[in-house]
C-alpha cells in the first residue's frame, strides 16, 4: 500500500473513525447499509477512508465475525474497492500482505474464510523459529487475524506458542505500551478459548489498559474484541 | 540452546565472573574504613554494606573454584582483606552487642562464617540473641526475614518460622501480575529467591507454582531490563535464573552483560556515564561487579543443569 507520501494526519485520523463505526457496531446491530460502507460513503476524503480499511484489516468484518453471521455485501465490496485502490506490492511487509490476503479470503468466501494462503503458511514456518519477543512483536502486527472464522496458520501458531504470547502481553505491559498488550491479549483471549494453557490471567490486564490506555479508538476496539474473545464469553456464545 | 550457545554462554560467564572479581580484588583499598571508625557506623551502607556484598561475592567464586580455578587467590585474598576491615570480627560484635536488634552483623558475618571466619564471641552473643523471641520479632519486610534467616542458617543457628510460610509472605510468595513488577520490587523478588536457595546451593528449596511463575516471566524481566540498561537488576535477575531447578539464561543475556563490561572489569550499575574518579566509580558500580561475580560463578556451578543443549 503506497503509503509515503500520503497525508499520514487524514489517513490516521480515519482509521481512529473507522475503528469508532466498528467498536459501536459490536454494541449495536450493524446498521443496514454496513458499517466499512458507511464509512467509505459517508468520508470527506475517500482515498483516506479507502486507506483506513485496508489498515484495520479483516477487523473491518469484526462485528459480522464476532456475531457469526456472514459480512453484508455492501461491506465486502467497500473492502474489494479499498484493495483495488491500495494493491499490496511486492515490497510491502509481510503483516501487511497476510492482512490483505485475510480481507481478500473473507470477502472470496464469507461464509467459510480460509486465510492460510500460500505466504501465509511461509509467514507461518519464519515465525515459528522466531525468538519470543520477535515472534510477539509480528503478531501484534497482525492482531486484526485473531478473529473467529479468521483461521490461519498463524493462528494455529500463536495456539501453539501461546506462552510467548503471554511474555508478549506482559512486556508490553511493563513498556507501557497498551496498544500492544491489547493486541497480543486479543492472540492469548483466542488461544485461550482453544485450550491453550492459561499463563496469564487476562481480566486484569484488560483493566488496567483500560483505566491506563490512551483513548484510542483503535485501542478500544481491540480491548472490545479481545473482551468478546475470552473464554468465558465463548462459552456463552 | 544449540551446543554452540551453551558453550558461549558459559565462557562469557567465566570471562565476566572472573574479570570482574579481578576488579574487585584490585580495588579492595577503596573500600577500606576510616581509621576512626567504631560499631556505631554513621554510614552502614559506606563501607560495611560492600564489604559483605565482597565477601559473598569472593566466597562464591570459591565454591566455584572448580570451573574457576584462576580466581581462587583473588577470592581467598578479598575474604581475608574484609575480614581484616572488621577487624577480624570485633567490629561485627561491638556492634552487635551495641544494637541487640540489628540484623546487619548476623548477615554480614554469615558469608564470612560460611567461608570458615569465624568469631566466638559473636557466635556466642548470636546464639543467645536468636534465642529470644525479639530477635524475630523485629518488623522487617518479608524478603528481608528471609535474609535474616538465610544468614541464620549459613551461620549454624537455629531459624524461627518455617521457610514455607516466610517465602508465601513475599511478592514473589503470592506470585501477582507479572507486569505490575517495578524496579524495587524487582529487587525484592530477586532477594527472596537468593536467600530460600541460599544463593543457588538449593535450586530445589522454591515451591513449584514459584518455580514455574519464574520460569514462565524471567525471560520477560531480563528482556525489558536489559532495553533499559538495568545492569545491576540484570545481573541479579541471571542469579535468580540460576538458583532454580533448570537454568534457562541465553547467551544473549550474558554477551550484553560481557559487552558493557570495562576492561578492567568493572561492571556498570546502569547506562550512564562512569564517573572518572576512582573513588567515585567505586561507590557507585561495587555492587554491580560483585553481583556480575556471583552471576558468572552460579551459572557455571549450575551449568551441568542448564537447560539440555539440542
Amino acid at each position: 500500500m503506497p503509503l509515503s507520501n500520503a497525508p499520514v494526519a487524514a489517513y490516521a485520523a480515519s482509521v481512529e473513525s473507522l475503528a469508532e463505526c466498528l467498536h459501536e457496531a459490536l454494541r449495536e446491530p450493524v446498521p443496514s447499509d454496513g458499517v466499512v460502507a458507511g464509512h467509505v460513503r459517508r468520508a470527506a476524503d475517500t482515498k483516506a477512508a479507502l486507506a483506513a480499511v485496508r489498515v484495520l484489516g479483516p477487523d473491518v468484518f469484526a462485528p459480522a465475525l464476532l456475531a457469526g453471521v456472514l459480512p453484508g455485501p455492501l461491506d465486502r465490496e467497500a473492502v474489494a474497492e479499498a484493495l483495488r485502490a491500495f494493491p499490496v506490492g511486492p515490497g510491502e511487509p509481510v503483516e501487511a500482505i497476510v492482512l490483505a490476503e485475510a480481507q481478500a479470503a473473507v470477502i472470496a468466501r464469507p461464509e467459510r474464510p480460509d486465510a492460510g494462503t500460500r505466504q501465509h503458511r511461509t509467514d507461518a514456518r519464519t515465525l515459528a523459529d522466531a525468538d519470543w519477543v520477535s515472534f510477539a512483536q509480528c503478531l501484534a502486527r497482525m492482531s486484526p487475524l485473531a478473529l473467529p472464522g479468521c483461521e490461519s496458520a498463524v493462528a494455529e501458531l500463536a495456539r501453539r506458542r501461546s506462552l510467548d504470547v503471554s511474555r508478549g502481553v506482559v512486556r508490553a505491559m511493563l513498556r507501557r505500551d497498551y496498544p500492544t498488550a491489547a493486541r497480543l491479549a486479543r492472540w492469548s483471549a483466542l488461544v485461550n478459548g482453544r485450550g491453550a494453557a492459561e499463563a496469564l490471567r487476562l481480566e486484569p490486564v484488560v483493566a488496567h489498559v483500560v483505566q491506563c490506555g490512551s483513548s484510542s479508538a483503535r485501542m478500544a476496539l481491540d480491548v472490545a474484541v479481545l473482551q468478546r474473545l475470552s473464554p468465558a464469553r465463548q462459552e456463552e456464545g | 540452546m544449540s551446543r554452540d550457545e551453551a558453550v558461549e554462554r558459559r565462557d562469557l560467564a567465566r570471562q565476566v565472573s572472573a574479570r570482574a572479581l579481578g576488579w574487585l580484588h584490585r580495588n579492595r583499598h577503596l573500600g577500606s574504613f576510616p581509621a576512626d571508625t567504631s560499631a556505631e557506623l554513621a554510614d552502614p551502607d559506606g563501607v560495611y554494606k560492600p564489604l559483605g556484598e565482597s565477601a559473598l561475592a569472593a566466597g562464591m567464586a570459591r565454591r566455584a573454584a572448580g570451573v574457576l580455578p584462576d580466581e581462587e587467590n583473588a577470592a581467598r585474598a578479598l575474604l581475608e582483606f574484609g575480614w581484616d576491615q572488621l577487624r577480624r570480627g570485633d567490629l561485627l560484635y561491638e556492634r552487635q552487642l551495641r544494637y541487640p536488634a540489628m540484623t546487619d552483623p548476623l548477615e554480614v558475618y554469615a558469608p564470612f562464617a560460611a567461608a570458615g571466619y569465624r568469631h566466638g564471641r559473636l557466635d556466642g552473643l548470636l546464639a543467645h540473641l536468636t534465642a529470644t523471641g525479639s530477635y524475630w520479632a523485629v518488623e522487617q519486610l518479608p524478603n528481608r526475614r528471609l535474609a535474616v534467616a538465610n544468614a541464620a542458617r549459613l551461620t549454624g543457628l537455629p531459624v524461627d518460622g518455617d521457610w514455607a510460610s516466610l517465602t508465601e509472605a513475599t511478592w514473589l510468595g503470592r506470585r501477582p501480575e507479572p507486569w505490575l513488577l517495578d524496579w524495587m520490587t524487582a529487587y525484592c523478588m530477586t532477594h527472596t529467591v537468593f536467600h530460600v536457595t541460599d544463593w543457588g546451593r538449593r535450586p530445589h528449596a522454591l515451591p513449584d507454582p514459584v518455580v514455574e511463575y519464574l520460569t514462565h516471566w524471567l525471560p520477560v524481566w531480563m528482556e525489558v531490563w536489559a532495553e533499559i540498561s538495568e545492569w545491576d537488576l540484570l545481573a541479579e535477575l541471571v542469579i535468580v535464573d540460576a538458583c532454580l531447578p533448570q537454568p534457562r539464561c541465553t547467551a544473549d543475556v550474558w554477551r550484553r552483560l560481557a559487552s558493557v563490561q570495562r576492561a578492567d572489569g568493572l561492571v556498570p550499575r546502569d547506562g550512564k556515564p562512569v564517573d572518572s574518579g576512582e573513588r567515585q566509580a567505586f561507590t557507585d558500580h561495587h555492587h554491580t561487579t560483585a553481583v556480575a561475580v556471583m552471576a558468572g560463578a552460579l551459572t557455571l556451578l549450575r551449568d551441568s543443569d542448564a537447560v539440555p543443549v539440542d
